[in-house]
């Protein structure tokens, strides 16, 4: 499980705290959605979950299945499940997709003691996974997300996610940028890796997204805050009434 | 009148040997050949070794680099076989399907090449032997393609040169395999090589050449090597450099290059090795419609100093240059770049743009960029850039959340970096084989370190 307590974190070399004291616990086989204005801090928690070092946590603890996370690389995170859906996936011209999918797979295998796959075993399962995501095999001819559209580079993003089979699946936004047939057939990829060994936090605008995955929490993140926590039916709400409420109750 | 110069060590070192090895050089007892090496010799000693305050000099003073002048290398002291041949060019390198020239410590050496006759599309001989008994074509070319004003390099390379290839495509052939001219070193006491190759390519020929230089030991060397190229009217030329020599080495290569009209010449340096690397490159437009395509790569580390000098020379309207420089720094090394662009008054149209990146893996190591355009047309379009920077740490943040530890996520952006550059190079081989000599200097290996 995934216990957040009381963190606190700034930017490195600023003043300014971003995240106030956030408290948050997410158990395995659950789905949490988070749900906040812009600048709230959503992707900033995204980030310090996955171990990005523009962050410096001032205060409180991130913890992992008991374990403390917090001062692990990006990459030792990842071998321990973690994974980050980007809001803004990265390009990285010069790069092949499959060169980089196949680095990062091994990678993990390697860290979780298991072997790497040989390179049609590898084949075959980019192939399957690509096959369900609808990504077309010339998308993953070219250098990593480069000259790709939005909606693009997130089907990427699950398509990684699926290869990878975190244990903690965090979805920045995943939903915006993609037509309403995308948005399904993510959503679809995204359910079939939910399971009672997985745990999921799903960072959104929309309520509509929730129609698909559906969460066993939501909750409301204003100023670096948690404000309000609720069932699924606290998007719908959201979704009338706006954030206004909650600006005054941030401040 | 004239004031004495102090000479350097090395100064006195190489004027000790041209006085003592001039009647035994080749072409000695040949009027022209001789005659070449004098006015070469008058051209070097009337200035000595470029220095700091030579413009072109400025980042690589050969009087404060160069402590010695190593003797020179003995011709046929080591017994080499092809195997020692293929080791010195590493396995990517060694599989290459190619027509090949060996040149060891200076002189050509048939026993050790596999020219196959140039397919019967063109000649091939040992310059040293040639510079007795000189060729009408080769009086005519030798030291007068596109040679560099007061490069004393040169001219001191002209003065000592010992051997090298002479080698001529008939018009309109078209080689099935690329001419591969190994220079090599051989292993032993510090030595000093100076080569000279002369190539021309018929009209409408198409040919790749590549030029490789390695060594097969440790011993400390000087070289001196330089290419002169005659590309004739409507070739193709490819023309590749790898060099990969120990890391006791001062490497100075030059070529100088004249292209006719609508020629294609697509250039490409891979620099590996090496503690000191001059890389000059002089490039003349002599037709119109012509294209040249220069682009080189850099690896260095440790204490390496690479320096890729360069001059196109558009003397005639409606040409175009490109240059385009990639550098990886490691450690203390330090990567150069200058690169000058002349349009002469009559160039009009002319398309000139040169780029230079440098990849920064340390605080210590240092990049010079020094683009330089001298435009007396008034119709062109000419620009240049330069940048220089680390690893993007965006990009290292997504590998790294992917799972990929930083060595090797480094690893990947780098290869990334200097492939773009890499990817120029036209033949699949020697494209495959440095994007594999990229990967093990990324793993640790190779030289410099
Ligand atoms: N690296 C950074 N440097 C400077 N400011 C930052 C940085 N990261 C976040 N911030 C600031 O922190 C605040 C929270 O940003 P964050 O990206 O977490 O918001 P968000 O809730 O994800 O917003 P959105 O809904 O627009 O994606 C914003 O004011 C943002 O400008
Ligand atoms: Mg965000």
């Amino acid at each position: 499980m995934l216990e957040i307590k009381n963190l606190h974190v700034k930017i490195a070399d600023e003043e300014t705290e971003i995240l106030r004291g956030i408290d948050l616990a997410l158990s395995k086989g659950e789905v949490h959605a988070i749900m906040g204005p812009n600048g709230s801090g959503k992707s900033t928690l995204a980030y310090v979950l996955a171990g990005k070092d523009d962050y410096e946590i001032t205060a409180g603890s991130v913890t992992w299945n008991g374990e403390d996370i917090t001062q692990m690389s990006p990459d030792e995170r990842a071998a321990k499940g973690v994974f980050l859906a980007f809001q803004y996936p990265i390009e990285i011209p010069g790069v092949a997709t499959m060169t980089f999918l196949r680095t990062s797979l091994n990678a993990i295998r390697k860290a979780r003691g298991e072997e790497e796959l040989s390179t049609p075993e590898f084949m075959r399962v980019v192939r399957e996974r690509a096959e369900e995501l609808k990504v077309s095999s010339d998308k993953l001819k070219r250098p990593l997300n480069v000259g790709f559209s939005g909606g693009e580079k997130k089907r990427q993003e699950i398509l990684q996610m699926s290869l990878l089979e975190p244990t903690l699946c965090v979805l920045d936004e995943t939903d915006s940028g993609l037509d309403i047939d995308a948005l399904k057939i993510v959503a679809e990829g995204v359910n079939a890796l939910r399971g009672p060994a997985r745990a999921m936090l799903v960072i959104t605008h929309y309520q509509r997204l929730l129609n698909y995955i559906v969460p066993d929490k939501v909750h409301v993140l204003s100023n670096g805050k948690i404000v309000r926590t609720g069932g699924k039916e606290l998007a719908l709400e959201l979704e009338k009434s706006g954030y206004a409420e909650f600006g005054e109750a941030a401040a | 009148m004239s004031v004495e110069v102090l000479k350097t060590k090395a100064e006195q070192g190489l004027a000790d040997q041209y006085t003592a090895a001039r009647s035994g050089l080749p072409g000695a007892g040949n009027g022209w050949a001789e005659g070449l090496r004098e006015a070469a010799w008058e051209t070097y000693s009337s200035a000595g070794l470029p220095h700091r305050r030579i413009e072109e000099w400025k980042y690589t003073d050969l009087r404060a680099l160069l402590r010695d002048a190593y003797p020179p290398a003995p011709a046929l002291a080591e017994a080499l076989t092809g195997e020692d041949v293929l080791a010195a060019l590493g396995p990517v390198l060694a599989g290459l399907d190619c027509h090949r020239l060996v040149i060891v410590n200076g002189q050509f050496r048939l026993e050790l090449s596999d020219a196959g006759g140039l397919e019967g599309k063109g000649e091939v001989f040992s310059l040293g032997d040639a510079l007795g008994d000189p060729s009408h074509w080769l009086k005519q070319t030798l030291a007068q393609v596109n040679p560099p004003l007061n490069d004393t390099v040169v001219a001191l390379n002209t003065a000592l040169m010992t051997g090298g290839v002479a080698m001529r495509i008939a018009d309109k052939a078209e080689l099935g395999k690329p001419v591969h001219i190994v220079h090599m070193l051989t292993s032993g006491e510090a030595m000093s090589v100076t080569t000279r190759n002369v190539v021309v390519v018929g009209a409408g020929a198409k040919v790749t050449l590549l030029e490789s230089y390695v060594s097969h030991g440790s011993a400390p060397a000087q070289r001196n090597a330089v290419t002169e190229l005659v590309a004739g009217d409507g070739s193709q030329v490819h023309h590749i450099k790898f060099q990969n020599e120990n890391p006791e080495t001062a490497h100075l290569t030059s070529w100088m290059t004249r292209l006719g009209a609508d020629v294609s010449y697509d250039a490409f340096q891979f620099s590996l090795g090496a503690a000191i690397a001059r890389n000059q490159i002089f490039v003349a437009f002599a037709g119109e419609g012509s294209r040249s395509h220069i682009s080189g790569a850099v690896l260095a580390r440790g204490r390496q100093h690479n320096d890729t000098t360069m001059v196109v020379d558009h003397g005639v309207p409606g040409c175009e240059s490109r240059e385009f420089n990639k550098l990886v720094l490691d450690g203390s090394a330090r990567g150069i770049v200058q690169c000058k662009a002349i349009v002469r008054k009559d160039a009009q149209k002319t398309d000139g743009h040169q780029m230079a990146r440098a990849l920064m893996l340390s605080d210590g190591a240092e990049f010079d960029s020094k683009p330089e355009l001298e435009i007396f047309a008034d119709d062109v379009v000419c620009g240049h850039g330069s940048t220089s920077g680390q690893v993007d740490a965006e990009q290292m943040f997504y590998l790294r959340a992917r799972g990929i530890p930083e060595p090797q996520a480094k690893a990947l952006l780098v290869a990334a970096f200097i492939g773009e550059v890499i990817e120029k190079v036209e033949n699949e081989s020697m494209r495959e084989a440095f994007l594999k000599l990229t990967e093990s200097w990324l793993a640790g290996e190779g030289e410099g370190g």
